[in-house]
Parts: structure tokens; C-alpha cells; sequence
């Protein structure tokens, strides 16, 4: 791939919003997420959901509907094949339409919105998308998590925390979850609603019991601003991540739910001790970090436990192993990750 | 056109990276945005380039951009070939003009402007192909980097060319580029979904009959070739697959079969399926305009489509993609369509050639074995 970015542009490679937003969408169960633009969008991220799916052993295969645009749309307007399509799709049994634009739409001008807020007899929910011209991958992640969260009213609050944001394309989507959920019960926390992920769209409705909501990334920052105003919901912007990470998870749920957290500390930090033990073999080795290894939250948790194991970190080099990329979520993560670095040291 | 629920299909963008990146000396430059680049580059697994072009260069132009991307590869020896998407091709921009100090070759080909196919067929069509009466060999079309078969088909067919002392000339699209100008006066095919056009065309390689009646054909044209090699070698495999098929059939029923695929592959796999293991062709979901076929055939576009061809026909073996493979679950399962996910595949298998029926045989006799062990 040629990249030659200029510095500011960084988002060149962010992929495309219609993603982002698909990979919320069809994480909602019995619903159609339209993609308005031509059929080879909707091939291209159905294809693409389809084989993470099938990495993690799911067979994925979500309702998406292009409104299949031809040249001749793209010459008079496709507003008519987005009223045809909803029309269809709204007359199947599902329980929710999402609608996303792609950035041909956006740039002939359809007014995506005008013919969604007609009345179609079942919930038809606009994410503001536009394919590139809308943005990032992550742009149609905080914008379709922030369009389906406006569905949701005030109801009373519980004990209770959501997960926000998970990503659902992530390989280890399912123990990154089982992690965060380890914790929260060592604190006697239960989860109310995965946002979004395997979820039926009536729970939506739950969104706002939680007393706290926990970001998957700090880049979900938009996403917890919007539930902190329309439920009062206070969040932490990250899952926990890495070694002082996970301490610092415990302490800051626990304060919000003015629980004594100092046991459960105390047995976490034995759990990484006796982790940390099982790789003394790592002590002294030299390595570095793979470049591609840019997100800091990523680097600094990783770099925290190179840290404690004594590993000599440098630049990279031919010589030198490349651990990474990772991002080790939780004590569990942290174990993972040991277990591929030793892997790569001792290759 | 009517709305279309998870299409199976690439669109006409894709088709065309996956022309020009088959050719050696080929630089090939999706002009759009890194979500229209990243998918051909995760199916074709081919070295492409990108201008990611941002909301910024919508507005103010993609001039610079392009000169940016393009000036960065000039002069690396490969030839430049700009591929436009859908936003890019409607802004009305003389990219041509715009890259005139490059010698690049533009290829307007957006995503709503058709199928794989379409795009293949334009990309190919702007190289301008040529024949050369002084090339003495054998074309091989039908070649793309979209097709899972595809370099086991070109192993394959050259090695029967080998056998029969017939020179191969340009393999169409997966040869090196000077040689697209230097076609020889004939071609023979492996994918007529991906013909070419080019010379004089002496017939496919799909099944046994096909590849006898092509070599036939062949042997009129160079006479100082050895077919009866190829017959003899086409003759003791089809030996062979008989008698493993009918051994199937001393146990077994014939399975009753669903066909999902482009035409001209879905076609093949009808015909070897009913001509060796009496198989019952329920259907074919052809994933293009179909053709003439005395088998049950009709366009199938979307996966609401294959669920109601599986429904009504409740085949015992699924021959298609992946996407086949999730709807039919437990079904017995053969994977000739791309995309084909989820399994490993390392080896470059023929789907056309004598292997390449020997190699359909086999899977569709393993895969009906296993699952009536199971049952």
C-alpha cells in the first residue's frame, strides 16, 4: 500500500463510516440495516462481517439491504429506490430499520432523512454516515452507538453498569467481555446491557438503568458525553487495560458505587503476581515494540508489563523480536499476551 | 433495480483492480477512499495502492492528491493504471489531464456501474489486447485474481500445453504486461464468465469433453503438436473418476444438488456432477446472467435468493461460497465460488483442466461420504 499521508491526515486510512456503523447495527437482533448506494458496498461489508463471523466461529449473517443504485439513480436521484427499499423491508418482520448513506448518496444530495421520517409502521433510525464524506470506521461506530441510543427514554436507575461500544469485529471480542465481567463480580457488579452487542432492540429501552457506563476506547468519548446528558449516566472512558489498568478499573467502579474495594485489590494484584511469576523466563530478554503498535493506551499498558518482567525494550531492529500488536484487557489479557510474547522471544 | 438484500456479488471497481493487478509491470491505483481500497486488497491479496482520498479533495479537488499518490510511484518502471470509485468518477474532474506528465492509464470503472464481470471486461478493453500473427502459441483467458481457481487453472493449463508441445501465449489476465500487445492468434479458456475476446477462440477446459473438443481443435491449428498425449492422460483420469464414482453409487444414491456460482463455472459443475454420478441438478443460482442451460437456472443476486432456491429444492449437496455454506449449515458442502472464508486453502487448485474436474470429483465424493457417515 502506497501511504505517502501527510501528517494531518491520519484518517486517510480510517476506513469507511458504512463499517463502523455495520458493525453496531447488525449487532442488534431482528432488524435490517439499508445501506443506501450501490450494491457493491453492501457486498463489501457483508463479505467482510461475514468472514469475521466466521473467524470467530459464528455464522454472521446480518440483514443488510442495499438499495442497489444504478447510473441512472446516481443521474436522477435515489430517493425513490431509498423509499422503495424501506417500503419492502419495513413490510418483513423485523423490529427496527437502520438506514445508512454512502458517500455517492451524500454527494448527489438524497435527502436521506426527509423520506426516513415518513411513517413506515416500525422504528426507522437514521445514522449519519455518508461513507468517507461522513468520516472514519470509528465516525460510524460513535455515530450509529449514538443514533440507536437516542431511541431510548429515561427509566429508573439500578446497580447496574452497560458495556459500551465493544467492538464487535475484534478477534477477542467474547473474552475481552468475559474479563470486564470477571471483574465487575468480584465487585458484585452485574452488566444490564451489552451497547451494542447480541442485543434484541427492546433492551435498547434499558439503556439508560445503568448507574455507570463503561467505554470499550477512549475514542467512545462522544458516545459517553451523549449518554452522561440524556441519562445522567457518569462513564469510565476505557476497558480496564493492562497491569496498574485493572487496579485502577476496580478502584474507579467501586468508588462510583461507593463499594470497599480493598480485598478484591489485594486478590487481583496476587493474581498478577502469580501471572508475572509464570514468565520469569522473560527476564532480561531484548525486544521492542511492533511499529504498528500506535494507540498509546495500548502501548503503555504493554509497556508497563515489559517493565515489571524486566524485558530490555528498545527500537526495533532486524535483530531484535517485535512483540505486539496488542491491547491486554485485563489480568486475562495481560496472561494472553505473555503467552504470544514468549512465543515470539523464543521463536 | 430493485433493492437487493446482502448481495453476493463485487462490484464493476473490483473487478477491474482485479484485471490490472493480475499483470506483471502493472502499478494499480484505486482513486477513492482506504474503505473502497481495503476490500479488493483483502479478496485479491494483490499488491494495491490507494489515493484515500479525503472529504477535502471531494470538495477542492483530487488533483493534488493524485499527483501526490501518483508522482510517489512514478518512475519505479511499472505502469500506472488510476482506477476510479463511485464519488471520483462523478466529479466531473479530467484526471487524465490531471496525471498528463504521467503515462497513466485511466480506468473510469465505478461501483455502481456493474458487476465484477463488467469491470473486468472495461479494465481489459482499455489495455487495448493485440494480437501478433508472429506469436506462435496459445492464449489463455479466463484468468482473474477475483477467482479462487485462478492460478491452479493457469498451472494447470499449462501443463497440458506443455504435454501437447503447444506454446502458451498471453494468459489473459495474468501474464506480464508488454505481453497484452503480443497476444497469439488463438485462445483457449478457462472462465468464459472472464473471456477476453482476444484471437480466434478454440473452445474451453471445462470437463473432459470440452478439453478433448479444444485440443481437437488445437491439433488442426498446430499440427506439429502431440495432443494424443493429452487424450491419453484425459483418458486414463476419466478411467479413474469413473470408477471412484461408481464405487460412490454401489453405496449410495446420487446426491440432488444446488449450484451457486458464475455461469460458466456453475454450468461445468452441473455437467461433470450428472454425467458421472447421475446426480439430480436441482437448481442453478447463477451469480450472472445466466445462459442457456437444460438445468433449472436463474439469477440469484442476493442471499435471500439462495435460502429460497435451498428451501424449495432441499438439495442433499451445496456446491457455492461461503455465504452458501452458512445458509445451508450442516448440509454437505462443496466450495467452488468465491468468497470461500473460513477454511484454509493454500494449495493453488484447478478448477479447470483435467485436474481440475478430478479435484471437483473428489471433494463433492469426499464431502457426500462424510456426511452420509455421519448420518
Amino acid at each position: 500500500m502506497i501511504l505517502n499521508p501527510l501528517p494531518i491526515h491520519t484518517s486517510r486510512f480510517g476506513g469507511c463510516t458504512i463499517t463502523g456503523a455495520l458493525s453496531v447495527t447488525t449487532h442488534v437482533r431482528n432488524t435490517a440495516s439499508i445501506v443506501h448506494g450501490p450494491k457493491g458496498c453492501t457486498h463489501h461489508n457483508f463479505s467482510l462481517l461475514h468472514a469475521t463471523g466466521l473467524d470467530n466461529e459464528t455464522v454472521t449473517l446480518p440483514a443488510l439491504v442495499s438499495t442497489a443504485l444504478c447510473e441512472c439513480d446516481i443521474v436522477f436521484g435515489g430517493e425513490g429506490a431509498l423509499l422503495r427499499t424501506l417500503e419492502t423491508v419495513a413490510g418483513s418482520d423485523v423490529d427496527a430499520i437502520f438506514v445508512l448513506s454512502t458517500c455517492i448518496v451524500d454527494t448527489i444530495g438524497d435527502d436521506v432523512a426527509a423520506v426516513c421520517s415518513r411513517d413506515f409502521d416500525v422504528p426507522v433510525i437514521v445514522v449519519p454516515t455518508a461513507g468517507f464524506l461522513g468520516g472514519t470506521f470509528q465516525n460510524g461506530v460513535v455515530n450509529a452507538l449514538s443514533a440507536i441510543a437516542g431511541s431510548a427514554g429515561a427509566v429508573p436507575v439500578h446497580d447496574c453498569v452497560n458495556i459500551i461500544g465493544e467492538k464487535n469485529l475484534e478477534y477477542e471480542v467474547e473474552e475481552n467481555y468475559a474479563e470486564v465481567v470477571r471483574l465487575l463480580e468480584s465487585l458484585g457488579i452485574p452488566v444490564n446491557l451489552r451497547f451494542v452487542h447480541e442485543i434484541a432492540f427492546d433492551e435498547i429501552g434499558t439503556l439508560g438503568a445503568a448507574r455507570l457506563n463503561i467505554l470499550r476506547e477512549p475514542a467512545l468519548t462522544p458516545v459517553g458525553d451523549f449518554l452522561k446528558l440524556r441519562f445522567g449516566t457518569p462513564y469510565i472512558p476505557v476497558f480496564p487495560l493492562g497491569l496498574s489498568g485493572t487496579l485502577l478499573f476496580l478502584e474507579s467502579v467501586a468508588k462510583l458505587f461507593d463499594r470497599d474495594c480493598g480485598r478484591v485489590l489485594e486478590k487481583e494484584r496476587q493474581l498478577q503476581d502469580d501471572t508475572l511469576a509464570r514468565f520469569s523466563d522473560l527476564h532480561g530478554m531484548a525486544a521492542s515494540f511492533d511499529p504498528a503498535m500506535n494507540d498509546p493506551d495500548s502501548v503503555n499498558s504493554s509497556a508497563e508489563v515489559a517493565k515489571v518482567l524486566r524485558i530490555r525494550m528498545g527500537q526495533p531492529n532486524p535483530g531484535c523480536v517485535c512483540l505486539g500488536p496488542g491491547s491486554p484487557v485485563g489480568t486475562s489479557g495481560v496472561r494472553r499476551m505473555l503467552h504470544r510474547w514468549r512465543r515470539q522471544i523464543h521463536a | 433495480m430493485p433493492e437487493c438484500t446482502n448481495p453476493l456479488w463485487p462490484c464493476a471497481m473490483t473487478g477491474a483492480a482485479a484485471c490490472l493487478a493480475g499483470f506483471e509491470g502493472m502499478t494499480v491505483v484505486i482513486h477513492g477512499s482506504s474503505g473502497c481500497y481495503y476490500y479488493p486488497t483483502t479478496l485479491l491479496h494483490a499488491p494495491l495502492h490507494g489515493t484515500f482520498i479525503l472529504e477535502h479533495e471531494i470538495i477542492f479537488g483530487s488533483e493534488d492528491r493524485l499527483n501526490e499518490v501518483i508522482g510517489g510511484l512514478s518512475g519505479r518502471g511499472g505502469r500506472i493504471a488510476v482506477i476510479t470509485t463511485c464519488v471520483p468518477a462523478i466529479l466531473g474532474e479530467d484526471i487524465q489531464s490531471m496525471l498528463e506528465k504521467h503515462d497513466v492509464i485511466l480506468v473510469d470503472s465505478p461501483g455502481f456501474s456493474g458487476d465484477v464481470e463488467a469491470g473486468y471486461k472495461n479494465a481489459l478493453s482499455i489495455l487495448a489486447p493485440k494480437v501478433d500473427p508472429e506469436v506462435r502459441g496459445v492464449n489463455i483467458d479466463g484468468v482473474c485474481l477475483f477467482d479462487p481457481f485462478y492460478a491452479g487453472n493457469v498451472q494447470e493449463i499449462l501443463r497440458l500445453l506443455r504435454i501437447a508441445g503447444i506454446p502458451a501465449g498471453t494468459i489473459f489476465s495474468h501474464d506480464r504486461l508488454e505481453k497484452v500487445q503480443h497476444a497469439a492468434p488463438y485462445t483457449i479458456g478457462t472462465n468464459e464468465d472472464f473471456g477476453s475476446g482476444i484471437g480466434e477462440y478454440c473452445g474451453g477446459t471445462l470437463g473432459f469433453p470440452a478439453i478433448k473438443s479444444t485440443f481437437e481443435r488445437l491439433s488442426e491449428v498446430f499440427a506439429e503438436g502431440d495432443v494424443d498425449r493429452v487424450f491419453l492422460e484425459l483418458e486414463r483420469q476419466e478411467e479413474r473418476l469413473v470408477k471412484a464414482c461408481d464405487k460412490y453409487l454401489l453405496r449410495f444414491d446420487p446426491p440432488s444438488v444446488a449450484i451457486f456460482a458464475g455461469f460458466s463455472y456453475a454450468r461445468h459443475a452441473a455437467t461433470t456432477l450428472e454425467r458421472y454420478l447421475d446426480a439430480d441438478i436441482r437448481c442453478i443460482g447463477s451469480r450472472n446472467t445466466p445462459g442457456e442451460s437444460k438445468y433449472p437456472v436463474e439469477l440469484v443476486t442476493g442471499l435471500d435468493g439462495v435460502r429460497n432456491l435451498i428451501g424449495r429444492y432441499n438439495p442433499d449437496l451445496v456446491l457455492g461460497s461461503s455465504f452458501e455454506r452458512s445458509v445451508c449449515k450442516t448440509g454437505a458442502f462443496t466450495g467452488i465460488t468465491p468468497p470461500l472464508r473460513g477454511s484454509v486453502r493454500l494449495a493453488p487448485a484447478p478448477f479447470a483442466g483435467i485436474n481440475g474436474t478430478l479435484i471437483l470429483v473428489e471433494q463433492v465424493l469426499n464431502t457426500c461420504m462424510d456426511k452420509k457417515s455421519c448420518l
